[in-house]
């Protein structure tokens, strides 16, 4: 529903690296994402952008501070609970991509919904090409990703993100691949179906354009978010 | 079908020249084992057939007394040996043994036989033989003598009282053959003139070049013996139980018994010396294929870090991305067993028609195989297991990547 909470954080903590080199990614970062809005993480590198992505993601464990998703909180649930989780609640979407590159367009969009194991493989294949139409791809279902163009392989990237119809997308700079006007177009293909579907989408980008036309923008720096934006006010994106 | 054993045919399918290395290394692995075991176990089995064939699976000989305890117990003495058995030689009670053996469901027939060792002479040759005084009708029942006879026939020599049976060996040594007449000294000193009748071929060396047959009343009189009997031989319905049979029989009728495996332990052990030997050598080459496949693996984990990264990330568990590796393990020693079973088969089949001379421990013309399953079922566990030693390894450590890190490497 609008405005509920999807993802919530609190005085995240995350160091990385051994003894002297150990570097103190994250320190006390909270934040709230609600369902149906677009926020922006925006900083210079190394500022702990993607470390926090990858938090919220449940690909990462913080060394302190608290995770919840939909209202329930994540702390101290096993690989295979956090793991079923990020199948069921959340889609991801990287700056490369990062399709399977032996499996054809339509193969790499039904992968999370066989691990989720709730469809048969017509149900699956019907929902995956569904999808696959929804970003324009729908001639190209039985096209190995490697012969795809980049633009339509983070089409592809997006359709698989939202396979098993998550609560929250992730996306670490999802255009940073991209030419301007496949920038604008994958950009406007996720804000559509965030808002149509009511998704909470945080995403951590570069591109200046894209984090203005966010709902909220959180500026990071040295680990820490230092100011949050709604849409509309000015900001400084490095 | 499961995600991880999708995924795992999909990488394997893509990866056809990897697959194909290492199943190559399987394929052979369980052919050459299976071949190698059919070839020990049919020479084996060619000799236990043969032995069984001609002396049968059991023998009960000379009577024994039971052994008696004195009234003074003796002192406790680690080193010494139970008191030794008084033998008497011959069995007297041959009819009545052999009425109640045939009551037990494994024996199939028995027969007396007379047996001694005397001097034979043809021409200017002159040899040591073992002296078969044999009844030929429960004989034929108990062995195979019938099918050894390679030139004349068996009706000659039970028609003929002075008509003798001889291992072919040994009439090669005499150079005798049908129709041709041979000597046999007595014990008293006096010659015995016979005629041969049949020339058997056994196929066991060590029978063919000493064996003569006679009748028992004939072999009887010229071994000077008291008694129709000094063994009697049995034909068994399960040969592998004889060990129990000639236990229980040494108790009932107070007559040392001898199973075969008893009776041919120390050639068995050769065999089996023989069999485990080939079957080691055989097993370390799948070893090998299975270092062939732990390298294939390893490889491809290194070259799917990315994958595993982006299926982690999309819910899959450490436990998907061990089975997504295990899978492909599994195809590989399935497919492989499969061919390697079928290679086996058809090397067996190729070596079974290739001429050999063998006229040693055993008598063939070409290599001896066995057509056993169990063969095909150990290459098969022998292979599995080697694949799933050599994928473990890799799986585990496929399981243990860490997402973030292949994930921040592409994209800070």
């Amino acid at each position: 529903m609008k405005g509920d909470i999807s993802l919530s954080c609190r005085d995240l903590e995350r160091f990385l690296g051994e003894q002297e080199e150990r570097v103190h990614a994250l320190c006390g970062v909270s934040l709230d994402v609600e369902a149906g809005s677009l926020h922006a993480v925006v900083g210079p590198s190394g500022c702990g952008k993607s470390t926090l992505l990858y938090i919220l993601g449940l690909l990462d464990v913080p060394d302190a501070g608290s995770v919840e998703i939909g209202s329930t909180p994540i702390a101290g649930l096993s690989d295979e609970e956090l793991a079923r989780r990020r199948n069921q609640l959340i889609g991801f979407i990287f700056q490369f991509h990062f399709l399977m590159e032996d499996f054809t367009a339509h193969e790499n969009v039904m992968i999370p919904m066989r691990r989720l194991g709730q469809m048969s493989d017509e149900e699956m294949a019907d929902r995956a090409a569904d999808l696959l139409n929804a970003v324009a791809l729908g001639d190209k279902l039985r096209r190995q990703s490697r012969h795809l163009s980049g633009g339509e392989q983070q089409r592809v990237a997006i359709a698989r993100a939202l396979a098993n119809d998550p609560q929250v997308i992730l996306a670490d700079e999802p255009t940073g691949n991209l030419d301007t006007d496949n920038s604008h177009r994958a950009f406007e293909l996720l804000e559509n179906i965030v808002r149509e579907r009511e998704k909470a989408l945080l995403l951590v980008t570069h591109n200046r354009f894209i984090a203005d036309a966010c709902d909220w923008v959180h500026e990071m720096k040295d680990g820490r978010i230092i100011a949050s934006h709604p849409h509309g006010q000015r900001i400084s994106v490095s | 079908m499961t995600a991880p054993f999708y995924i795992a045919l999909r990488f394997a399918t893509h990866r056809k020249r990897a697959l194909l290395l290492s199943l190559v290394g399987v394929v052979f692995g369980v052919g050459i084992f299976i071949c190698t075991q059919a070839q020990t176990q049919g020479f084996a089995q060619f000799f236990i057939n043969s032995t069984i064939g001609s002396n049968g699976a059991l023998t009960l000989r000379s009577r024994f007394q039971p052994r008696h305890e004195g009234l003074v117990v003796p002192t406790k003495n680690v080193n010494a040996l139970p008191a030794r058995r008084n033998y008497f030689e011959g069995i007297h009670n041959v009819s009545e043994i052999m009425r109640v053996s045939r009551q037990f469901s494994n024996v199939v027939a028995c027969s007396p036989v007379l047996r001694g060792n005397v001097s034979a002479r043809s021409g200017f040759e002159m040899t040591t033989v073992e002296l078969f005084g044999i009844d030929p009708p429960s004989h034929l029942r108990t062995t195979d003598l019938a099918k050894q006879i390679i030139d004349g026939k068996f009706d000659d020599f039970t028609n003929n009282t002075s008509a003798v049976i001889l291992g072919y060996k040994l009439a090669d040594q005499l150079e005798v053959g049908c129709g041709d007449s041979i000597q046999l000294l007595s014990p008293g000193g006096e010659y015995w003139r016979f005629m041969v009748a049949a020339i058997a071929r056994s196929g066991v060396g060590a029978i063919d070049s000493t064996r003569v047959y006679a009748q028992t009343r004939v072999a009887q009189r010229l071994l000077k013996k008291p008694y129709q009997a000094s063994m009697i031989i049995y034909k068994l319905r399960d040969p592998d139980r004889a060990p129990a049979l000639a236990t229980h029989f040494e108790t009932l009728f107070q007559h040392a018994s001898e199973s075969w495996q008893e009776r041919e332990e120390s050639t068995l052990q050769l065999f089996i010396m023989l069999r485990l030997s080939v079957a080691i050598t055989v097993s370390l080459m799948i070893l090998l294929a299975g270092f062939g496949i732990f390298n294939v693996l390893t490889m491809l984990v290194l070259s799917k870090i990315r994958e595993i990264a982006i299926l982690r990330s999309m819910g899959y568990r450490q436990v998907d991305i061990s089975a997504i590796f295990l899978w492909q393990g599994a195809l590989i020693a399935t497919v492989g067993s499969l061919i390697g079973c079928f290679l086996g088969a058809l090397l067996t089949w190729v070596v079974s028609k290739v001429p050999i001379h063998i006229r040693g421990l055993l008598y063939t013309n070409h290599f001896l195989v066995v057509w056993d399953w169990r063969h095909y079922f150990w290459a098969t566990v022998l292979a599995g297991i080697a694949v799933f030693i050599a994928s473990y390894v890799p799986a585990k450590r496929a399981a243990l990547l860490q997402p973030v890190d292949t994930l921040r490497g592409s994209s800070l």
